[in-house]
């Protein structure tokens, strides 16, 4: 029973990052009707920043070997400037790789290709100045909060509190902002109709800024959060997690915020549940269930019966 | 009186003047120089049958497409280079071919967003009522879904949003499109009532007798120029136009 309790809290600790991710996607996807795959190099530059901004050094095989910020940082404050940072980030991928292409009327696919290339060149680019070691933030980072807490009879560590808190967080007020505030609104109208959306005086440039600008935000947290919880595995570890969060939002509904966060959580429960002697199985375990759920539901779970596009 | 006279040249600009303006698409001229004013007060119609022009016109007039050649001006300063949001905040209202209701927002939103560039909130609540006071049927639905109105609610949900912004001239690309004879009618009525309140109005259509019933003036477009223009009851008259357009 408590062995159980333990796995659930795994699962819904990790499925929250897999949501937060699922969500920054979902966020461009229903403006734009495309996926900015640059989002988990994003993500990757998130836990970059967080790992530096608490006075971590870069190791000894960058260009930018031996660094140090002059000054350290709370991990609470440094987590959330990595999310500006990841945010500013996120903007030039969408100036560099998705606004010239809108400007031209190409079709919105070729930014799934030129996204793709924004992420990579911004993954090559940090090893070069980082090199390809990992790094680890420290659970002292907390500071005085207790690094584990028991519920139960299940150890919960804080950093998966965090996680959960602010998945929860975020879905809300994301959530009340797209539905019931003016510039949440007119987001939607610029999703389903940009054209429109500009005879009404929505500015549709800025509302896409806007979508990456959060969601970037969100992957840059999400990264911080992620080192702090296992560990900076090196400038390409936020692809496996960009896979996952991508399957993650087809398994919710493609631009579904409630699905993105359902999708998520059930994946990171399905790969908890996989027992420890398989954990080599997990990631397999993950894709096996979204082909069948998707078999059954080829929309996903949330989606909605018509995607518009752009 | 004569040294008056420089002073009042500005205020006597018309609102709206399109100075030999040409539209290309790629290879293909859908508008060749066309002149056309819209004097404060009027309610002028644009007429013509399909592909002549009429729709590029407005985009055109709102920046959603860039001319060739020639000029927009509104209020005798010219529109190159301003962006769609701000001909709407400068006043241009324009309801768009096809309706185009947000389906996925309901009624009262889709109003919302009409007012978007609005700030006077008593202003925005006044003319919501006065919306659904004009459109009595939009009231009865304002939490229901857009998407799923009927058409003809769709076209009044289209120009009621257009009209929460407020606009100073607004453009109706082709509002009696798929409507009932009795909804026409409907329409064209709110329409002359707006114009006698003050609006000025340009109104796209392919229903000419309805819309000449309810104008000052008209212009006739044909293959992307103007090929007759005049008071309503001179184009009434115009034997050329009675035969392809009036159906007589
Ligand atoms: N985006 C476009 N690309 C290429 N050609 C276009 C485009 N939009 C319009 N055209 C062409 O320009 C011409 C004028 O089109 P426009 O839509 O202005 O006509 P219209 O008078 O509004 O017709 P209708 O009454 O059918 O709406 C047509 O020949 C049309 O095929
Ligand atoms: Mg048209």
């Amino acid at each position: 029973m408590d062995h159980l309790l333990q796995l659930l809290v795994n699962g819904l600790s990790s499925g929250a990052v897999y949501a937060l991710f699922a969500l920054g996607y979902t966020l461009v996807f229903s403006v734009l009707g495309v996926i900015n795959f640059a989002h988990g190099a994003v993500f990757t530059l998130g836990a970059y920043f967080t790992y530096l901004l608490i006075g971590g050094a870069v190791g000894a095989n960058g260009l930018l070997a031996g660094l140090q910020l002059p000054f350290t940082l709370p991990f609470p404050l440094a987590l959330l400037l990595a999310g500006v940072g990841a945010a500013a980030v996120s903007l030039l991928v969408e100036a560099a790789a998705f606004r010239p292409l809108r400007r031209r009327g190409a079709d919105p696919l070729l930014a799934l290709i030129s996204s793709l290339g924004a992420g990579v060149i911004l993954v090559n680019l940090l090893q070069l100045l980082v090199g390809a070691e990992s790094y680890a933030i420290p659970t002292s980072a907390l500071g005085t909060l207790p690094a584990a807490v028991s519920l139960g009879g299940a150890q919960v560590r804080t950093v998966q509190l965090l996680l959960m808190a602010i998945a929860a967080l975020v879905v809300v007020v994301l959530t009340l902002w797209l539905e019931r505030s003016r510039g949440g609104k007119a987001l939607q109208a610029v999703a389903e109709d940009p054209t429109t959306a500009r005879l009404l005086g929505i500015n549709s440039d800025r509302m896409v800024q806007l979508a990456f600008g959060v969601s970037g935000f969100l992957a840059g947290v999400a990264g911080g959060l992620v080192g702090l919880s296992v560990s900076i595995a090196g400038p390409y570890f936020g692809i496996g997690y960009g896979l996952k969060g991508l399957g993650v939002l087809v398994l919710g509904g493609l631009g579904s915020v409630p699905g993105a966060v359902l999708g998520g959580l059930i994946v990171g429960l399905a790969e908890a549940l996989v027992p420890a002697d398989y954990s080599g199985f997990k990631d397999a375990v993950a894709y096996a269930f979204l082909f069948a759920v998707l078999l059954l539901r080829p929309r996903g779970l949330l989606g909605r019966p018509t995607i518009t596009k752009v | 009186m004569n040294t008056a006279a420089p002073l009042q040249a500005p205020l006597q600009a018309p609102l709206l003047h399109l100075e030999r303006l040409s539209v290309r698409y790629g290879r293909i001229a859908a508008l060749e120089e066309v002149d056309l004013e819209v004097r404060s007060g009027e309610l002028v119609t644009l007429l013509g049958s399909n592909g002549a022009g009429k729709s590029t016109t407005l985009k055109a007039i709102s920046q959603l497409v860039a001319p060739s050649g020639g000029a927009v001006r509104w209020r005798g300063q010219s529109l190159k280079g301003v962006a769609t949001e701000t001909t709407v905040r400068l006043g241009i209202g324009h309801c768009p071919e096809g309706r185009r209701v947000l389906s996925r927002q309901s009624v009262a939103t889709n109003l919302e967003l009409g007012a978007y560039l609005r700030r006077d909130h008593s202003g925005i609540a006044t003319d919501l009522e006065r919306c659904y006071g004009l459109f009595p049927r939009l009231a009865e639905r304002r939490s229901q879904l857009a998407g799923s109105l009927s058409g003809g609610e769709q076209q009044m949900l289209a120009i009621a949003r257009a009209l929460m912004g407020r606009p100073t001239l607004l453009m109706l690309d082709e509002p009696s499109l798929g409507l009932a004879p009795k909804l026409v009618a409907e329409v064209m009525g709110i329409l002359a009532e707006l114009h006698r309140q003050g609006l000025s109005i340009l109104l796209v259509e392919q229903n000419a007798r309805a819309a000449l019933a309810i104008a000052s003036r008209g212009y006739l477009l044909e293959a992307g120029r103007v090929s007759r223009s005049g008071s309503a009851t001179e184009l009434l008259d115009d034997e050329g136009l009675q035969a392809s357009y009036l159906g007589r």
